[in-house]
């Protein structure tokens, strides 16, 4: 209540976006949000990274003005200082820039370094973790806080992951499934939050 | 130190009803658990066992009893690689084994994931365009993109990207070719024949790997039951799938006793005894034991710390090395091929119904069958009374970082417990706690309201659409709370009320820590003073748990209609369960 800004903290979009104005969005034109998406101040989203040209010829088909870098889904959480950035490597002798894929409800932690190529619904990913280059996360995975993964590491569904280098500690649970739901959290911020309920 | 948040966890059913820490067997049927007389000690060694928290757990429909992941049998729905999610068939673990046939490697230093990468540089980028897009050729090796170990390290190199499992098979540390039990074979007869094109040396120990040399001795005593005994060895020939289902092993068993009972083919058997030969040669699987260690010893000397392999490389390594002397050398070890994983089905111990049962598509992850213990017992949500109201962190500071609260001693606290109701009855619940926690500092406890009703829970569409009002009401009765001075729990009364949640105070007066202050035990002796255990300045209260309500008596899918009619057909249900609340740790001093 007490030194709310004028203008408010967060920019609510349509779709129900909350991004903060202090969060440092690069290339927002190869940003896409599913919307309901939290991003969080000091959050960089580096959508600059897009693929280079070579390879518009080689995927063929696709649309021309295809050139997306970083693809988030609905109910996402970018806590502060986080910073997803496309993952990047020489694919036919040239260095390009590949997208990175991001499903519903994902929860990215404080200071947090996501190079993912994809990673699914339902993840939970800690505090102060490194997510490398090319790793792919499957649905309901859980990484615990300050793990390091691995570049081109894959994690199965229901893994819980931690360590440096991260490797599987655990499965999730049956019952822990509804504990990635982040349409409460995603009620507690913006420029009229509720409070957390108990 | 790890920032303890509080906790719920909850026992169950299945463990043994040794609450008493003296450990005397106590014959009690679980149908009795009400016994007043016991408390559960959560500090007892064995309930480690028995205590989850409530995502851990499942419930079964027909038996209405909690069960818990040591209780339920499991059963395997698919096995898959855990990095190239390709499922594998079950037949194909009999011959293959439990790891990933693929190209699916873990690193031996680090265990992180090991791609393939080519040798030879990528070509220039400014050659022609037809050029580059040649995929790049061999060799091939493995390597860690975490820790940069290579596969060059133990001398290993690949000619094609693909079936590495199979190319490493073929191959041993530094890039020497492994011989399979056919390739010995082969060359064995030709020294023998004198085949002037044979390799250049004979055939030594060293040629000779674990694996084959297991090989060779199975199939040599394998010829040797063959000659003493046909019968018998139809039987034992099937040694790799021992069991008791398996028809070789009933043949076997068969052929024991019709062989040995019957007196005509008993003295036959004794006429001749079977005179089995040992192994002789190398191609018979036969080795010296090579007992100079010089060699080894040398090469430790030589060798800094970093060269020896830790205990963990050498545990995560295949069982079945081929090697020739005990692991000791960061060059012995090879890359790990990944382990696979599985996707389990979960039955009731009891009754053997299904409870939880996930698709059996590995990409899927979705479940047939899942009944969690979640939604049907009342979730037990603990928070300090004082803590600074949630809504005061700032937004972008959310989710709040727990931060660690340490509880005074002698000072009384409250905590405030939250029951949410998941099933669509109102329940009755009746809490018990004792006076005081077991265990050598005994803080006591009172609960402020032991017992309560919370009201059922209602569609989800209610929910959302009753959420905003709630909510709202939520925040004035607080605010009416800070108008009239600061609210005061009071004994007997419920503290804060929702649509399916009730909160309740307990206070704590945790106790001193200090170990002089011990009181005397109940015979006047001497009190334990030994040191402070691992955790023992946790503050865990066990807490008695019994839930009440009516419910409509089972019906089977397709008739419920008829029964929500029909008010006559509702019965009562009880459920009762010991649960173990973690507070915080009691401050020093």
């Amino acid at each position: 209540m007490s030194r709310r800004p004028p203008k408010g903290e967060y920019i609510e979009t349509d779709t129900g976006n909350k991004v903060s104005r202090k969060a440092n969005l690069v290339g927002t034109q190869n940003i896409i949000l599913g919307g309901r998406t939290v991003i969080q101040p000091e959050v960089m989203i580096r959508g600059d990274l897009t693929r280079t040209a070579a390879s518009a010829s080689s995927t063929g088909g696709s649309a021309p003005a295809n050139n997306t870098a970083v693809a988030i889904g609905r109910y996402c959480f970018l806590s502060r200082g986080s910073l997803l950035r496309p993952p990047g490597r020489v694919y036919k002798g040239v260095f390009t820039y590949m997208p990175l894929r991001m499903g519903d409800h994902v929860f990215v932690g404080h200071g947090t370094i996501v190079q993912a190529a994809s990673i699914g619904n339902n993840v939970h990913i800690g505090h102060g973790v490194v997510v490398g280059e090319f790793v792919i996360i499957k649905d309901y995975v859980r990484v615990l806080d300050g793990a390091v993964i691995p570049p081109n590491m894959v994690i199965p569904s229901f893994s819980i992951v931690g360590g440096q280098p991260a490797r599987v500690v655990g499965e999730v649970p049956e019952g822990g499934h509804e504990t990635f739901e982040l349409r409460d959290l995603y009620k507690t911020v913006g420029n009229n939050p509720q409070p957390i309920n108990a | 130190m790890a920032p303890l948040t509080p906790y719920t966890y909850i026992q169950c059913p299945c463990s043994d009803t040794s609450f008493s820490p003296s450990g005397a067997p106590t014959s009690d049927d679980k149908t009795e658990p009400e016994d007043d007389d016991r408390t559960f000690d959560p500090r007892a060694p064995r309930a480690n066992y028995s205590l989850y928290p409530l995502e851990y757990l499942l419930y079964c429909e027909d038996c209405h009893q909690i069960r818990c992941p040591r209780c339920v049998n499991e059963e395997i729905v698919t096995y898959y690689c855990p990095s190239c999610l390709f499922e594998v068939p079950s037949s194909n673990l009999k011959t293959e084994g439990n790891r990933c046939t693929r190209s699916c490697f873990q690193c031996p230093i680090c265990i992180g994931p090991l791609v393939v990468t080519s040798l030879e540089a990528p070509p220039e980028p400014t050659l022609l365009a037809a050029d580059n897009t040649a995929q790049p050729t061999g060799p091939y090796v493995l390597t860690c993109s975490y820790c940069n170990w290579s596969s060059t390290e133990i001398g290993i190199q690949f000619d094609k990207p693909n079936g590495i499992y199979q190319q490493l098979a073929k191959m041993s540390n530094g890039g020497k070719p492994r011989l399979t039990a056919k390739e010995f074979r082969e060359r064995s007869r030709k020294e023998k024949e004198g085949d002037p094109e044979s390799p250049s040396s004979p055939l030594t120990n060293s040629d000779v790997d674990a694996e084959l040399q297991f090989s060779q001795l199975k199939a040599f005593y394998q010829s040797q039951l063959n000659e003493t005994n046909p019968q018998a060895a139809a039987g034992l020939g099937s040694l790799a799938d021992l069991g008791i289902s398996s028809p070789g092993s009933l043949s076997r068993i068969m052929s024991m006793y019709t062989g040995a009972g019957h007196g005509a083919s008993h003295k036959q058997s004794r006429g001749r005894l079977p005179v089995m030969r040992e192994a002789r040669t190398l191609d018979e699987g036969f080795q010296e034991a090579d007992l100079d260690d010089s060699a080894l010893i040398e090469k430790l000397r030589a060798s800094a710390f970093e060269d020896t392999a830790s205990t963990d490389q050498r545990l995560a390594q295949q069982p079945s090395l081929p090697s020739h002397h005990p692991l000791l050398f960061v060059d012995d070890l090879r890359p790990i091929p990944y382990l696979l994983r599985t996707k389990r089905s979960k039955r009731c111990p009891v009754c053997r119904h299904i409870i939880s049962k996930p698709e059996s598509k590995i990409s899927n992850p979705r479940f047939r069958i899942r009944l969690i213990a979640g939604s049907y017992i009342p979730t037990i949500t603990v928070r300090p009374f004082h803590a600074p109201e949630s809504h005061n962190v700032p937004s972008g500071l959310r989710p709040p970082v727990p931060a660690e609260l340490w509880l005074a001693p002698h000072r009384a606290s409250q905590y405030v417990l939250t029951f949410q109701n998941p099933i669509f009855e109102p329940v009755k619940v009746t809490l018990a706690a004792p006076a005081a926690t077991p265990g050598r500092f005994a803080s006591t406890v009172t609960v402020l309201c032991p017992q309560f009703d919370i009201s059922a829970n209602t569609d989800m569409w209610d929910d959302a659409l009753k959420e905003e009002g709630e909510v709202q009401l939520q925040l004035q009765r607080r605010r009416a709370g800070e108008d009239g001075g600061p609210a005061q729990p009071e004994p007997g009364k419920i503290w804060e009320r929702g649509r399916n949640w009730v909160s309740i105070v307990v206070e704590v007066v945790p106790a001193s820590l200090r170990l002089d202050g011990l009181p005397p035990g109940p015979g006047g002796e001497e009190p334990d003073r030994s040191p402070l255990k691992e955790d023992e300045d946790v503050l865990e209260i066990p807490m008695f748990v019994r839930v009440e309500w009516e419910a409509d008596t089972r019906d089977d899918v397709g008739s419920s209609t008829t029964t929500r009619d029909n008010k006559e057909a509702r019965e009562k249900r009880e459920l009762a369960y010991w649960c173990v609340l973690g507070l915080g740790r009691i401050a020093r001093g």
